[in-house]
């Protein structure tokens, strides 16, 4: 059984928090789109879009006040630009922008309590084992 | 896309311990086998989607679904617990069968919604949740859906 506590300690906090908010994001933007999640949230779950996409974006304007200054400031002038703020990378390859991250960068085990980003992208990273 | 193929006899539960919504989806996600840090922030993310609304569907049935960055392809678990658990369900119910369904944002073959779609016809079929309480060991489950769900 998973610890009621989970252990994310080894996680740098800012990371988990814009995590959340890319997650959040992803939910709203799937909310928007008529062929994205809106049709089936509405027929199998009784969802409103509309106001589950209000809901979201409540959230996410909380979740972004709690990001510290410097990383807001980044977060802000990367969002105009890309979809996504946070990008997994995955077998040493952002998926931002599909270059490959420096082997030092990606295989640190103690990767995720920094917050990187990546080099070509700019974009937030987040190792996928 | 076959259901079928989309999960293993790792990933489907027949007795799931959990007595709280909460224990029960961090539950569900342990099948998945990710590490602490993914679980930690795949329940937070399931459970931001349970507050906009159940994905208890009725009769039995719940759904729990999200997109995440933890994971690296779409992931299917399956958990069965036969006493019912209060998961605040639409027909205020308790909830025997659980799907859990979890998709990258970046997704090249585009399979999430259309397999949530299907999990859901495949659950709603009136006898699947009779069908269900009757499976005794996990290949069974994955038979139901190569029969049901082809």
């Amino acid at each position: 059984m998973m610890s009621p506590d989970p252990n994310t300690d080894t996680m740098h906090p800012q990371l988990m928090l814009l995590m959340e908010l890319q997650d959040l994001r992803s939910q709203h933007r799937e909310l928007e789109k008529d062929d994205g999640s809106a049709p089936v949230e509405r027929e199998h779950f009784h969802i409103d879009p509309a106001e589950a996409r209000a809901q979201l974006a409540e959230k996410i304007s909380e979740l972004e006040e709690r990001l510290d200054p410097q990383v807001r400031a980044r977060y802000e002038r990367i969002r105009p630009q890309r979809e996504r703020v946070v990008v997994p990378v995955i077998n040493g390859v952002c998926y931002g922008c599909f270059v490959s991250i420096a082997t030092a960068t990606v295989g640190d085990q103690e990767v995720h309590q920094e917050l990187q980003s990546c080099e070509n992208c700019g974009s937030f990273i987040y190792v996928v084992s | 896309m076959k259901l079928r193929k989309l999960f293993t006899t790792d990933s489907v539960e027949l007795n799931l311990e959990s007595e709280t919504k909460d224990e029960v989806l961090k539950e569900l996600i342990q099948l998945l086998g990710l590490d602490d840090k993914s679980e930690a922030i795949l329940f937070k993310t399931l459970k931001r989607r349970e507050n906009l609304g159940s994905t208890g569907i009725g009769k039995g049935i719940a759904i729990p679904h999200c997109r995440s960055l933890v994971v690296n392809e779409l992931r299917l678990a399956y958990g069965r617990k036969p006493e019912g658990i209060d998961f605040q369900a639409i027909d205020d119910e308790p909830v025997h069968n659980l799907f859990l369904i979890v998709a990258p944002p970046l997704e090249v073959s585009n399979q999430y919604l259309p397999v949530l779609g299907k999990i859901a016809q495949f659950a709603k079929d009136p006898d699947i949740p009779e069908k269900l309480q009757e499976i005794d060991e996990a290949t069974q489950f994955l038979d139901l859906l190569e029969e049901r769900a082809p």
